[in-house]
């Protein structure tokens, strides 16, 4: 039964220094980004009303720059910048794959990175990609700066490390290298937009056909996305043929522990995280010639 | 004993925006959507709502020129900023005229979001490729047509 | 068309296009009549509980509302078509978990969705039976009184014993078919007032004026010229509005507030509320000769109705019909059982009760094509029937059947000839094949009576308008009737005004399904035509005193013994100077023969038959199957218009598509899991194949210049066709649909072919 949210206020603060001040003088507020997710929330009931701070106007938290050897992505980016950003393209192509499949046209210029991060699904697409780019988040308040490693920011499902007065203000990635190859992947229920079954980003840093190193995440598997080191040493050093590419594939159960729920089982959920990361590295291994 | 029940308190604001091109003045709850408002304030009822939480793309309008939800999209984000709705586009324009000569209106309830997705497609770009009609108009569901003939129309309005 | 060449079979563009795309035209959800109430529905919570009472004081005193209604309000509080067993409003108990239990009628939205929340009812929940096969056992929770076999029905012809006895073939099945969704974009929606005669009008999309009138007076225990029931423009029904849906509920918050009131359904309350396909276990056990011939078929069909009957019973009749497929499948014996459940209702959807029976059927044919070794199509053509045959029920066919030259088109077709041609995939784990069905199904409704007028008035400037209460529900029945009367009266089609689906206005032409509109206007078109040729000769003759022997309807106006050309404004005003009035009223029924002992319709004797064959890529490691490319080739009758006909099959080509693949309403214990287009998805554009639908044209001598219904044909064979596709590239035999991944996956596995691709045959991987 639909919740009105005829009486919920929301503040419109006009720079991140209202915002932090707002979110540390009174607790109660949620802050609305792209509201793809919150608004259909709180007309569900799934999360309780409450008045709303709507920090989606502010253009200084919307921007991708590059920075020493790294990417810098405000908060409020959306999908579609993302998607189309030359620069995530060249440094950071798995996230650009990613923002691409997120959801539809409309919700890819609304929906934006730091929405994707704090809504906190574990089948997000945006977060396997910065997983494996090994993405700081920088976390802002009156009191000062917080970096942290988006692992350390997912304390468990929809649990996270971020304090009262807080708010993100920036992802930070490593741009990939030129020996790196890598892909995003999402298993949904049907061609058009879907919500992941599985989902996942590999990095391989590769010399000929030889993984010097590799970074691999997977979502929708575990309450929180996860990254998957035993997979990740069984390629370290080793060449793309298949028997390797499979074995890596099955060390990743290692790594998850899926539940069952509407879109599939947890059965399924370990078959297809592992022959999704079979079928990226081999597509991998087609593109640079070792299959 | 039965307590009394207390409405919950309506809180209004006023909101200042561009609809279709004209200024718009309208006092809502600054947490009703802009479908909301076009729906039930205005009664501009080309925007139709079909699911009000994003799946199915009916109430696709351009905010500022990009496809948006209109059931997604409260006042507060439309403030200072242009709507364009089904009817700020010309009548008389080519997407319109091939939607009807292609057979692309069936019920039609999915028509006007279709509409604005793909005029905001052709604006990107003229000339699209029937992959990239397929991904503009992916999240704008049709029960009716199959598709087929929708796609035909967004690329015949293209010249293609 | 300005040289009148022939309206039936041109590509007239629909007139409801150009207002429906720039967004002006009405549906039921666009209406807010001035002062209306906003309503909301409180339904069950459980899906099988007693309702020990319900207390609505603190929603009543809630700042807005005007009303709230439960069961002491509705004067007769059971309806329904087949069953009256349906409360209105819930009153011992509630069924499922949609049923509705109160209305709240307020002055704003928010006061009607907080207040229903307010309402107080005490459940005492009883135990749930959700499986057909449990509830069809003695000891399962009752849901209603009379038990759970709501209806039932076994049939036997010809020798079954003997046939199997004979048989070199049996191929045997159990099969399983899904919740269908209709997932209409605009929900259920309506509008109801008092006119300025106290009558309540009611204004809401829907497949039936008359007979929702019908159901509404019953309800309110009213004449049923007190109600008027308008249908505008309806965004998608597909069956789905076939039943009652919001009507009786306005039509009782106007009847007790005398204000007009609103109520459009959310998106969840459509998907838990709303009818749905029923799901479907169905055992087949087919015998086959060597040489490719179908011996008998044994059936054993279980469809489960959910809570209520609503059209079940018709459904059923229509599964036992088609079970055997279009095939001279000598001896049958079926046993079919509608059974009552505390899952959410089933009724009509596109097919009425045929897909299911389909799948089933071409899955036989298919697995005995491969046991034979014989090409699949030339298996069915063997059998096909053809017009003027006895089918299995003794009836003979005696409308066109087209399924025999359909098949013939398949074979010659490209996709088909070359389905064995190695193409190169991209990828080492995706797999190809060609699958083909066909199907069948009655149109009209049967046995049943089936009748329906349409009107004809010539305006005194020389234009017409037609009325019948038709609904206009997406298909372009509005445009079609429209062009079958600029051809009668050799009329510009701009010139014909279509008045339809308004009780007050609009004569009664029955209900909008069963593919039966395009015939049945049409039917009755013709015979208001006739009325007013005979009306002409009734005028002349009075004027002259001489009845002319000929009347015909020219270019130029009505040509009378060849000679006299009186133009159509000319006619019209002397029709009304003569007292003689401008409109007439045709009316048709549909010839129709006795229905077989036991069962409401069957036989039919118009049918439509058609042949879907599906290319399929299927991805071994992941069980996804996507659809690149469909063929059609449909035994249309005579097509009226090429383009609401490939409209209408290729929509129904990407609803089988879903149905097949996609739509997966998972119900867990009597509760929907997937109540949004985020969870119960449907087919995008992403999803949709590239489809050629090709028309057969046969000759249907009752239709309308040779017309036949065409609305469900699509949809009958593309589950079998996509199925048979996915067992031709992968050799498993899938028996449930939807086929989703995951099935398709388990499936594979089991098969021994993703252990193949991994290289470790025998392991785990």
């Amino acid at each position: 039964m639909e919740v009105p949210l005829h009486d919920v206020d929301v503040l419109v603060p006009k720079d991140v220094t209202e915002v932090l001040r707002l979110l540390s003088s009174r607790r109660g507020f949620k802050l609305l980004a792209g509201g793809t997710d919150l608004l259909v929330q709180l007309r569900s009931g799934a999360v309780p009303k409450s008045d709303l701070i709507d920090i989606s106007g502010l253009r200084e938290l919307r921007y991708v720059k590059r920075s020493n050897g790294h990417i810098a992505i405000g908060a409020l980016t959306t999908f579609s910048e993302i998607a189309e950003s030359e620069i995530v393209k060249r440094y950071a192509p798995i996230l650009a794959e990613a923002a691409e499949t997120i959801g539809s046209v409309q919700i890819m210029n609304k929906g934006t990175i730091g929405g994707n991060i704090i809504n906190a699904s574990p089948a997000a697409d945006s977060l396997p990609p910065l997983y494996v780019l090994d993405a700081e988040l920088k976390l802002i308040s009156l009191n000062g700066t917080r970096i942290m490693g988006i692992s350390d920011f997912y304390k468990g499902y929809k649990m996270l490390e971020i304090r009262p007065g807080e708010l993100l203000a920036e992802v930070k990635l490593r741009a990939m290298g030129a020996g790196e190859v890598g892909h995003f992947f999402k298993h949904g229920l049907r061609q058009g937009d879907a919500i992941s079954v599985v989902n996942g980003a590999v990095i391989l840093d590769l010399d000929g056909d030889k993984v010097r190193n590799a970074a691999i995440a997977l979502g929708a598997v575990a309450p929180t996305v996860v990254r998957a080191p035993e997979a990740e040493k069984v390629l370290k050093g080793k060449k793309l043929r298949e028997d390797v590419m499979w074995e890596a594939s099955r060390a990743v159960l290692k790594s998850i522990s899926p539940i069952d729920d509407v879109r599939g089982s947890a059965a399924y959920r370990r078959e297809m995280s592992v022959n999704y990361l079979y079928m990226t590295l081999w597509r991998l291994a087609k593109e640079v010639g070792a299959v | 004993m039965i307590k009394p029940t207390t409405m919950s308190r309506r809180i209004e604001k006023e909101f200042r925006f561009f609809l279709n091109g004209k200024a718009m003045t309208v006092r809502a709850p600054p947490c009703h959507t802009l479908l909301e408002i076009l729906r039930y304030e205005l009664r501009m009822t080309g925007t139709k709502e079909g699911c009000a939480r994003g799946d199915c793309g009916e109430c696709t309008v351009l905010l500022n020129g990009e496809p948006v939800h209109s059931c997604l999209t409260v006042m507060t984000q439309v403030e200072g900023k242009n709507v364009t709705t089904i009817e700020g586009i010309d009548p008389e324009h080519r997407l319109v005229r091939s939607f009807v000569e292609a057979g692309a209106v069936q019920c039609g309830h999915c028509t006007p979001g279709l509409i604005i997705s793909s005029y905001a497609l052709l604006l990107k770009r003229p000339r699209p490729t029937e992959e990239e009609v397929k991904e503009a108009i992916r999240g704008n569901l049709c029960r009716c047509t199959g598709y087929s003939k929708i796609v035909k129309a967004v690329l015949s309005a293209a010249g293609v | 068309m300005s040289s009148m060449a022939s309206y039936v079979g041109a590509p007239v563009v629909r007139r409801d296009a150009f207002e429906k795309a720039t967004g002006t035209a009405n549906y039921a959800s666009d209406l807010f009549p001035d002062g209306f109430l906003w309503v909301s529905v409180l339904r069950s919570r459980y899906p099988h509980a007693l309702i020990k009472g319900i207390d609505a004081r603190r929603a009543r005193s809630h700042p807005g509302v005007v009303a709230v209604l439960t069961h002491e309000d509705v004067p007769v509080n059971r309806f329904g078509v087949f069953a009256k067993d349906r409360p209105v409003l819930c009153d011992d108990k509630v069924r499922y978990i949609g049923d509705p239990v109160a209305l709240v009628a307020a002055e704003t939205r928010e006061a009607a969705l907080e207040a229903v929340k307010l309402i107080d009812v005490d459940y005492e929940p009883l135990p749930a039976v959700t499986d057909p096969i449990a509830a069809l056992r003695a000891d399962s929770p009752r849901v209603h009184e009379s038990g759970n076999i709501c209806r039932q029905t076994s049939l036997r012809f010809g020798d079954v014993e003997e046939a199997f006895a004979r048989a070199d073939i049996v191929v045997e099945g159990t099969y399983t078919t899904g919740t269908q969704i209709h997932a209409f974009l605009e929900t259920e929606a309506g509008i109801s007032y008092l006119d300025e005669k106290g009558r309540i009008v009611v204004v809401a999309g829907g497949q039936s004026p008359h007979r929702d009138r019908a159901e509404i007076a019953h309800a309110l225990n009213v004449p049923a010229e007190q109600v008027r029931v308008i249908t505008p423009y309806v965004g998608g029904a597909f069956g789905g509005k076939d039943d009652v849906t919001v009507q009786i509920h306005l039509a009782l918050v106007t009847a007790k507030t005398g204000r007009p009131a609103r109520l459009v359904l959310s998106r969840e309350e459509s998907m838990i509320s709303g009818t749905k396909r029923h799901p479907a276990i169905i055992k087949m056990r087919t015998a086959a000769s060597r040489d490719g011939r179908l011996l008998a078929n044994e059936v054993e069909i279980i469809y489960d109705t959910g809570a209520y009957a609503a059209l079940g019973p018709a459904v059923l009749d229509v599964a036992i019909e088609n079970c055997n497929g279009p095939y001279r499948v000598s001896s049958a014996r079926i046993d079919a059982y509608l059974v009552y459940t505390n899952n959410m209702v089933a009724s009509a959807f596109r097919g009425f009760g045929a897909p299911q029976v389909m799948f089933a059927m071409e899955r036989q044919v298919d697995r005995i094509a491969r046991r034979i070794g014989i090409d699949p199509i030339e298996l069915r053509m063997i059998n096909a029937i053809r017009k003027g045959d006895i089918y299995v029920f003794g009836n003979k066919m005696e409308g066109s059947v087209g399924i025999y030259e359909c098949l013939k088109v398949a074979m010659d077709h490209p996709i088909w000839r070359d389905r064995r041609k190695d193409g190169t995939l991209e990828y080492p784990w995706l797999r190809r094949g060609v699958g083909v069905a066909a199907g069948m199904k009655g149109y009209t409704i049967g046995a049943l009576p089936d009748r329906g007028s349409v009107s004809v008035e010539l305006k005194r400037d020389g234009s017409v308008v037609v009325g019948g209460s038709f609904t206009e529900i997406g298909q372009g029945v509005v445009e079609s009737v429209a062009q079958l009367a600029a051809e009668l009266l050799k009329v510009p089609v701009e010139r014909v005004q279509v008045l339809f689906a308004d009780t007050e206005r609009s004569p009664d032409t029955s209900v909008t399904s069963a593919s039966r509109q395009l015939f049945l206007a049409g039917n009755a078109l013709r015979k208001a035509v006739v009325a007013l040729t005979e009306r002409v000769k009734d005028l002349v003759e009075l004027e002259t005193g001489g009845r002319p022997t000929s009347v015909t309807f020219t270019e130029k106006g009505v040509l009378v013994n060849s000679n006299e050309v009186m133009p159509l404004n000319e006619l019209a005003e002397r029709l009304e100077l003569r007292g003689f009035g401008r409109m007439v009223i045709g009316t048709y029924e549909v010839p129709k023969v006795e229905p077989i002992a036991g069962t409401l319709e069957i036989p039919h004797l118009f049918f439509m038959f058609g042949v879907t064959m599906a290319e399929v890529i299927v991805n071994v490691l992941t069980g996804t199957v996507t659809v690149p490319r469909v063929v059609a080739v449909i035994d249309a009758g005579r097509v009226i218009n090429p383009i609401n006909f490939t409209g209408q099959i290729e929509g129904a080509v990407v609803q089988g598509l879903g149905y097949a693949l996609i739509e997966e309403a998972k119900i867990v214990g009597g509760y929907l899991q997937t109540k949004d287009l985020s969870t119960y998805l449907i087919p995008s554009s992403k999803d949709a194949p590239t489809i050629e639908v090709i028309p057969v044209e046969t000759f249907e001598e009752e239709g309308p210049f040779g017309a036949k219904g065409i609305g469900e044909v699509g949809i009958l064979s593309v589950a079998p066709a996509i199925v048979n596709a996915v067992a031709e590239a992968c050799g498993v035999e899938p028996t449930s649909i939807p086929l989703t991944p995951e099935k398709l996956y388990w499936l594979l596995k089991e098969g021994g072919l993703v252990d193949r691709l991994r290289g470790n045959e025998g392991r785990i991987g």
